[in-house]
């Protein structure tokens, strides 16, 4: 379970987190929308650590994520991430750009890593490009690559920031097909996106930021369907 | 009676040459490293490194060499370590090139995607993980070209420890002993000219086979 309470986050004098309030149960999917810069990727990078946070608390299975006696590295293995922008590392094979954490992290030995990576290249359906690097990858491959590569630390949790958005339209779907999948086998995933249909479709909850504040949240098909506030209906208005 | 080139004459520039490679390879090998430190220092967010390293960088690269080979070997003389002349100019080039490799490594390092490192942060990674196994293979093949040209540029530096009389002489100096015995500047020069030429052909055919590799590896056929 993740519990964050009364999260604000600044960058300098600009306020991004204003008083975030979420709890996400076990199994269940959350998507987070709203416009750019409404502090929706700041909140995954703060769930895991990737940046701190000015007051408030992140609780991760009872863990505060923010405490300074948490070991954050040990943490990031319950939470895998995924980001935007391609980030495959360039000077590794897609079988040896997922073999790396579980090698290093985990201490799994090389063969035994190995096999994990073609077992989760080949369930995001790159079984057959193991020996590929990144760059003979397309923008879909690469961003399900990177999901596979989170999938090999058996993470608890998936964060998922706008995964899709870097994506020529013709490779969303391929990515989003994963996703579903994901959510099916029960995986509990918080993912920003702008992708509203298949926010409808897979979360359980959806969450409108506006601000640094979650500005409406409640269960996705009634949310995007009936908006109650203002601000929801106009961004969906606009968005869909 | 006329003073003609001798076999001996060649192999006093042999040895040169070798005297050349060596200092090339021992300050190579130490500025690398010191430079590695410096460069990796003045990435991490500490001011302090990087504000005092910064310094270093810049009067190093500001002073020119045949003045650091004089001041640090005189330094060390006035300290009361007066050194061998050999030694005291290994450690003035090791120092020089540290300079500018702590640059190259900087940017090296720098060149890699912030979302990369929190790419493999996000694994659990740790910090180290991160830098030795993402961040160090990638900043690398990035920067390596460059760090190739410093060391054929050191190669040639090292003809200015001539100035404090190191022995036995590098290859300029060498040939510029030969020079002065037999009155032949043009043709010597052009043999130690030729011999520099080999020896950077080797360390540029070495360096260009390393980063074919890599390219082979990223664009092999689809």
């Amino acid at each position: 379970m993740i519990e964050i309470q009364e999260v604000h986050k600044s960058f300098g004098s600009l306020k991004v987190l204003k008083g975030i309030d979420l709890t996400v149960e076990k199994g269940e999917v959350v998507c987070l929308i709203g416009a750019s810069g409404s502090g929706k990727s700041t909140l995954l990078l703060c769930i895991n650590a990737l940046e701190s946070i000015n007051s408030g608390k992140i609780i991760v299975d009872g863990i505060d994520v923010h405490a300074p006696q948490t070991n954050q590295d040990q943490l990031r293995r319950k939470l895998g991430i995924i980001f935007q922008q391609f980030n495959a590392f360039p000077h590794l094979t897609a079988q040896q750009n997922v073999a790396l954490a579980p090698r290093k992290v985990l201490k799994t030995p090389t063969k035994y890593a190995q096999a994990l990576a073609q077992e989760h290249l080949a369930k995001v359906g790159l079984g057959d490009k193991l020996d590929r690097y990144p760059a003979q990858l397309s923008g879909g491959q690469q961003q399900r690559l990177a999901i596979a590569r989170a999938l090999a630390m058996e993470p608890d949790y998936l964060l998922l920031d706008e995964v899709t958005s870097a994506l020529d339209p013709e490779l969303v779907g391929e990515v989003l097909d994963t996703l579903r999948m994901l959510a099916e086998d029960g995986m509990t995933m918080i993912a920003v996106t702008h992708e509203i249909p298949f926010a409808r479709e897979v979360a359980d909850r959806v969450a409108f930021f506006h601000q640094g504040v979650i500005h409406e949240i409640g269960p996705a098909k009634e949310l995007i369907n009936n908006p109650q506030q203002q601000r929801t209906k106009e961004f969906l208005g606009n968005i869909l | 009676m006329t003073y003609t080139f001798t076999t001996n004459d060649f192999l006093l520039m042999v040895q040169g040459a070798g005297i050349t490679f060596l200092l090339t390879i021992i300050a190579g090998v130490i500025g690398t490293f010191m430079g590695f430190l410096v460069g990796w220092a003045r990435t991490t967010k500490n001011a302090v490194f990087y504000y005092s390293l910064g310094a270093y960088v810049d009067i190093i690269r500001s002073i020119p060499l045949i003045i650091q080979f004089v001041l640090f070997n005189s330094f060390m003389a006035i300290a009361g370590y007066p050194m061998d002349p050999f030694i005291s100019g290994i450690i003035t080039l090791s120092i020089y090139i540290s300079g500018y490799v702590a640059e190259v490594v900087k940017a090296g390092i720098e060149s890699v995607p912030d979302v990369t490192r929190k790419a493999a942060r996000g694994l659990g990674m740790t910090y180290y993980q991160d830098f030795f196994y993402v961040v160090v293979p990638i900043g690398m093949r990035t920067v390596f070209p460059s760090w190739t040209g410093l060391m054929l540029g050191l190669m040639k530096d090292t003809s200015l420890i001539a100035v404090l009389g190191a022995t036995p002489p590098e290859l300029l100096r060498s040939s510029q002993i030969i020079i002065n015995r037999i009155q032949e500047p043009l043709m010597i020069l052009l043999g130690a000219g030729a011999f520099y030429f080999i020896m950077c052909y080797v360390i540029t055919h070495f360096a260009g086979r390393y980063e074919k590799i890599w390219q082979q590896k990223r664009q092999a056929a689809l």
